[in-house]
């Protein structure tokens, strides 16, 4: 008897059945129960599924597999066993597409902290809203940095356009956050309590750039923190530390009058006019709505209806806005301050995920019943967490960008159940980390994240995974070497 | 053999001596001995004094028994007198020596008794003819089925349900009919079997031949089971797990050790002391059980020395005097006989062996005169171990405590229960040349200000560690203190280089703001120059006790509007909570220590002309109008409406550094150069409620959180900060509840400086601190 069962933890086999959420890859409902021995691991798995016989792709995709919600970084056997589980039942295999690890592949020196990110590609949201196609090799970078620049690089890292400094109309203090509206638009903040609108022009041979301002919009009393452009209906969504969103149009026409409190007076303000040679004008907010009672610090539209917004702020709360009224729809309070938000649409219309000031994100859907306000809790970062962007490929995955200096890949099929110290619920950890290219030599990560602290990430299909921060580089990771087959 | 034959001779010696006179204490021993005849018949007639009855008795019988007599004085034959009628049925027979006697000497006459009495009477029948009627037979044992189970019933081995249509079920030895067993009428039986009561099981028990009904507990156990109920009620099979090891891991245990691995494992060395008594029970050595009776007899052998603190006494009959020592024998004599004299062998033998083996304590030698005998040469030898032994003997008894240390800490909850507090750094604000003196985080929460020995006042972006502004205002002089201007109408920091206090609107504001501040600045120039200056009594216009001008152009650039130029180094700025008022203190100054500025009107007051002692700090209350003044030893609190004193607070502190008033108003907290933090309950009494110690070095400053969070803090010199929890309860009847929740290290000392300044975060559980090193780290 002993025998027989030590015979058969030898080589076992196992019997497991293949299901996946991604139809394109999904196998025939004949396939899909097979018999595999135990000692495999993930990459034995991945190539099974790949083999002729099952998928047969042209191309071999990298998979990973979920079994009961965790992802399996063992042999099948070791799993059983640690999870007392017999060889003898079926078990159900979830492979979804492999995240590669991102390696590290350039990064763009900067003079001073760089604030934010964006991306311009053929699959990023700026270039889904123009119909005219970026081309591929055309992808381009902004980062706003705290010297009140911004830049366009392109990807082998030359700076192709730079903005114009304060007494050219520039922004005069720090930028902290700068987005694409249109592959030719670009939308910026910063701590001077303006966003900026700029006219991005291309020369013929793409290598270098005119980044001209158009319109100045003042309303808030605070630095903006963070802004949301939806290019097809033209509008800017603004987060100030005054507490308050402001619901800004890019159009000069459509745009109201800039409040007159608001430019003039004060001796920056005095200098300013004294220096500035080209006038831009100046417009004011379509609607301001003070709803929060501490700097708002992120404001997004909702990818899947524009008139839908969300803000987080320190006041611990992301309240839900409905912009075609400026009516405050839904409060949802948590535990901490709030740095960052971001929309998963992938996974319900709702999900929102927020950085928190106690180094763990959290993700929530406001439609739900206030009572269970917390999905699910992402821990890992050991520092604020100020930036998020989801995956472009993946309805599950995210990248946060925190002060502790790295990036964490999050996987929210993985999760575990919280521990009471963590207060329960679903925790998630990170899938990947990626650390900061310019402390590579560090063997320790130095306290609060010094000089290497993450202010701005962004997550694009073409590009990869673009981080900017302290450390005044933008860097670009992304799994090379890796072709993927186009989802459908 | 020898120390007992010795015994007896001194036992006896006594006895035979006092024979004569007394002859009640003989032992039991000598009357089992048999050794003294003459006795015995005196015991007879002890005993029989005891029994006057018994004695009467045995008068009587005594002519009967003559023959008897000679052989043996027992008392057997008053017994024998009485049994006469026993012994013809043969029963008893003692093995007795004595009685055996008795049954030999009687056996002759008993048969012929026998064959002349019949077993049979004849009486008359009704005819008058002869009728024998016989005795009934006893079986005793002569009945022949010895084996057969006593019973009374004869029919032999066959079912008793042949007998079942008979009434009576069998013939005793006597062929009499032995009757059925009454049993229940069948009416009842049919009553029973109809009108089923709770328990009916329908069985008989075999024990009592009653019908077997079940109990109501019974029945109970029955439902249980068929449940799947646990049988017994009350039965917990859950019961609360007893924590026999703490689940909980500490951080700073009283012990570090680890918990031993024996506490897991069964103990070898009890295992191993259990088998030896195992062993020895099984050898018999030691006996698992003696019956109570043994014991005693044990008990009563043991020996006391009866003579071990023996005192003469004056001769008596009652006392036994100890035994003589043997006299000295001829080998302890200086010169013995020469067969006494040890041989070769013998006296190596004495030698090699070790003291306690020696069989003599001595060994005879020969001197050949008495004056050739040496000095006693052991002499030094037993004094010296007679002083070891006294010295060295313990004196007092040591009571050690044998006290958990746990117990003796105070019932506190755990610091997780009492989240949130800052626990981490999160960010660190480096830009500084030299120490940072003081900071401040501004009343929004969004910015913080520092400055610093290379005399510059910075503002930070809390949240990001970036200088947004900066600006040189101490040339020589470092900034000594930075503070906010309380309220969100205007934004307007405080700072002082030297003698002199600056009033700043830094460039982070909106246009708006920017100009309320400005105009509120500048309002008070007017007042300034229509004050009505003092005069002295020479008739001297009186020098203002300050001087209220803009700094410059340059400085005006950067944001700095007001230079106000006192005569001494101004370490504290304290503002009310209205933000006109604010006072300074310049603890070098003679007379002019405290200042009491109004922003509004550009005016500055001299509220007190002396003051006892160096002062320190100064704070308005946070809602009442009393104004608390530090020297080095009190805090006085004045009415500033009444103009009066109104309490002295002695916290016990040699050298206050720096005090914070809670939000609620009537609890505070000082800090001292000489390590304290004094908790003080103003309502309590003026001493302190509680003092705390725990830093190395001297506190610099502690703050309460004035955002609604029950926390205060202390920054000490030892380059750290400690966070506790300081909760006020509005009930009269409760005393605050303090909780030292976290240590939070990471500044680095520098020339015996550590950390200078923390302020809290207007909202958040978080702190700022300054730290000696060039840095400020933010903690949340």
């Amino acid at each position: 008897m002993a025998d027989v069962s030590g015979e058969s933890s030898r080589q076992g086999q196992v019997q497991v059945y293949f299901n996946t959420d991604s139809p394109d890859i999904e196998l025939p409902e004949e396939k899909r129960q097979l018999i595999v021995p135990t000692d495999v691991r993930r990459y034995g798995l991945s190539q099974i599924l790949n083999s002729e016989s099952m998928l047969d792709t042209p191309a071999p995709i990298p998979l990973d597999f979920i079994i009961n919600g965790t992802f399996l970084r063992t042999t099948l056997d070791e799993y059983l066993t640690a999870n007392g589980l017999s060889s003898e039942t079926t078990v159900n295999l979830h492979y979804v597409r492999s995240l590669i690890p991102p390696l590290y592949e350039a990064s763009f020196e900067h003079d001073d902290w760089i604030s934010c990110v964006d991306v311009l590609s053929g699959s990023s949201r700026a270039g889904a809203w123009e119909g005219r196609e970026v081309l591929a090799g055309q992808e381009r970078i902004l980062s706003g940095s705290y010297d009140g620049l911004l830049r366009v690089w392109n990807k082998s890292g030359q700076a192709i356009a730079t903005s114009v400094s304060s007494s050219a109309g520039g922004h005069t203090s720090s930028i902290k956050s700068a987005r694409f509206i249109s592959p030719t638009q670009i939308a910026s903040s910063a701590l001077d309590r303006t966003i900026r609108i700029w006219k991005y022009t291309e020369a013929q041979d793409h290598f270098s750039a005119e980044l001209k301002p158009v319109m100045e919009l003042y309303g808030h009393k605070g630095g903006i923190d963070s802004i949301d452009v939806h290019g097809p209906s033209n509008r800017i969504l603004s987060a100030s530390t005054d507490g308050s969103i402001g619901l800004w149009t890019t159009q000069k026409s459509s745009a109201p009058e800039a409040p007159s409190n608001m430019i003039t007076s004060g001796p920056t303000a005095k200098r300013r006019k004294i220096a500035t040679s080209t006038s831009t004008p100046q417009r004011g907010p379509l609607s301001l709505i003070s709803s929060h009672t501490a700097p708002v610090t992120a404001a997004i539209f909702n990818p899947l209806d524009s008139t839908v917004a969300y803000s987080a702020s320190q006041d611990h709360t992301i309240k839900t806005f409905d912009l075609t009224t400026s009516g405050l729809v839904d409060t949802r309070t948590t535990s901490h301050p709030l740095l960052s938000l971001t929309a998963l649409p992938g996974i319900s219309t709702q999900l929102l995920a927020a950085g928190t000031t106690a180094r763990h994100i959290t993700l929530l859907d406001p439609r739900m019943s206030a009572s269970s306000t917390q999905i699910m809790t992402l821990r890992g970062h050991t520092n604020k967490i100020v930036s998020l962007s989801p995956d472009p490929e993946s309805n599950y995955g995210l990248v946060s960008g925190s002060h502790d200096g790295t990036c964490r890949v999050w996987d929210l099929r993985s999760s575990r159940q919280g521990t009471k110290d963590e207060g329960g619920g679903l925790v998630g950890e990170a899938v990947y980390v990626v650390e900061r290219d310019s402390q590579k030599g560090g063997a320790k990560r130095p306290v609060g994240g010094e000089g290497i602290k993450v202010f701005g990430v962004a997550w694009d299909k073409d590009v990869g995974i673009v981080s900017a921060g302290e450390d005044k580089m933008v860097q670009i990771n992304r799994g090379r070497g890796v072709t993927r087959v186009e989802g459908s | 053999m020898a120390p007992s034959a010795i015994d007896r001779k001194r036992k006896s010696v006594p006895a035979e001596h006092n024979e004569t006179l007394e002859t009640d204490i003989e032992s039991e021993a000598e009357f089992g001995d048999g050794l003294l005849e003459g006795i015995l018949s005196q015991s007879e007639s002890e005993d029989s004094d005891e029994e006057s009855n018994a004695e009467e008795e045995s008068d009587e019988e005594e002519p009967e028994l003559d023959a008897l007599e000679a052989l043996d004085s027992d008392e057997i034959p008053s017994e024998d007198s009485g049994s006469e009628s026993e012994e013809p049925i043969g029963g008893l027979v003692k093995s007795n020596g004595t009685k055996t006697a008795v049954v030999a000497l009687r056996e002759k006459p008993l048969p012929d008794e026998e064959e002349e009495k019949p077993n049979y009477t004849v009486t008359t029948d009704a005819n008058g003819g002869e009728r024998y009627v016989y005795e009934e037979i006893d079986p005793v044992y002569d009945s022949d089925d010895s084996d057969a189970p006593i019973t009374t019933n004869t029919i032999g081995d066959i079912p008793l349900s042949f007998y079942d249509s008979y009434p009576h079920i069998g013939y005793d030895i006597n062929g009499k009919k032995i009757m059925r067993p009454a049993k229940g009428e069948a009416l009842d039986a049919l009553l029973d079997s109809i009108d089923i009561p709770k328990g009916w099981t329908g069985l008989t028990d075999p024990a009592t031949g009653k019908p077997l009904n079940l109990s109501q507990d019974e029945l109970e156990i029955l439902r249980r089971i068929q449940t799947n109920e646990m049988p017994e009620e009350g039965y917990d099979p859950y019961p609360a797990t007893v924590e026999y090891f703490t689940g909980i891991e500490e951080i700073m245990p009283l012990s570090a050790a680890p918990e031993p691995k024996r506490r897991f494992l069964p103990s070898k060395h009890e295992a191993k002391r259990v088998m030896k008594i195992v062993r020895a029970i099984r050898e018999g050595r030691i006996m698992p059980y003696r019956p109570p009776g043994e014991r005693q007899e044990e008990e009563e052998e043991t020996h006391y020395d009866i003579w071990q603190d023996e005192v003469p006494r004056p001769d008596h009959i009652m006392n036994i005097p100890a035994p003589k020592i043997a006299p000295p024998g001829y080998d302890l004599s200086y010169n013995p006989p020469p067969e006494y004299l040890p041989t070769k062998a013998e006296k190596q033998a004495w030698e090699t062996a070790d003291p306690e083996d020696r069989e003599k304590e001595y060994l005879p030698t020969s001197y050949g005169s008495l004056r050739k005998v040496p000095g006693y040469e052991k002499f030094i030898n037993e004094r010296f171990e007679r002083s070891l032994d006294l010295y060295l003997a313990p004196r007092v008894r040591k009571n050690r405590l044998n006290i958990d240390p746990a117990s003796l800490l105070p019932k506190l909850p755990r610091p997780e229960e009492l989240k949130p507090f800052p626990t981490v750094c999160s960010t660190l604000f480096r830009g500084h040349e030299g120490r940072v003196r003081s900071l401040a985080i501004d009343p929004s929460g969004v910015w913080l200000a520092s400055g610093g020995d290379d005399g510059t006042v910075r503002v930070w972006e809390l949240l990001t560690g970036k200088q947004i502004w900066s600006a040189k205002i101490g040339d020589d002089e470092g900034v000594n203190v930075v503070r906010w201007r309380p309220g969100r109408d205007a934004v307007i920091l405080s700072a002082a280089a030297g003698e002199d206090v600056y009033l700043l609107v830094p460039p982070i504001v909106d246009p708006e703001t920017d100009a309320a501040s400005r105009e509120l600045l500048d309002k008070g120039f007017g007042h300034a120059t229509n004050a009505t200056q003092a005069l002295t009594a020479n008739g001297a216009r009186k020098e203002p006790v300050a001087k209220w001008a803009r700094p410059g152009s340059r400085l005006e650039d950067e944001g700095v509007l007001i230079k106000i130029t006192l005569r001494t180094t101004v370490k504290v700025i304290s503002w009310h909570r209205r933000g006109d008022f604010f006072s300074t203190v310049s603890p070098t100054a003679q007379k002019s220590a405290v200042a009491i500025h109004t922003l509004s009107k550009h005016l500055t007051q001299i509220p007190f002309r002396r003051l006892p002692g160096i002062a320190q700090t100064v704070q308005f209350h946070p809602s009442r109008p009393l104004f608390f003044v530090a020297t080095q030893r009190t805090i006085r609190s004045y009415d500033l409406q009444k103009q009066e004193l109104v309490k002295i607070i002695q916290p016990g502190a040699r050298w206050i550094s720096s005090f914070d008033i809670h939000p609620g108003g009537d609890n505070l907290i000082v800090g001292s150069y000489d390590r304290r933090l004094l908790w003080h309950d103003l309502d309590l009494s003026t001493r302190p409620y509680k003092t705390m110690r725990f830093h190395q070095k001297a506190i610099r400053a502690v703050k309460y959180h004035k955002g609604g969070f029950p926390l205060f803090a202390d920054a000490s010199d030892d380059g750290s900060l400690q966070i506790f929890h300081g909760k006020v309860v509005s009930d009269m009847m409760e005393n605050a509840q303090i909780v030292p929740v976290k240590v939070l290290k990471g500044h680095r000392v520098k020339s015996n400086l550590g950390v200078l300044d923390i302020d809290w975060h207007p909202r958040e559980p978080w702190c700022v601190s300054a730290g000696a090193d060039g840095t400020c780290r933010l903690w949340c």
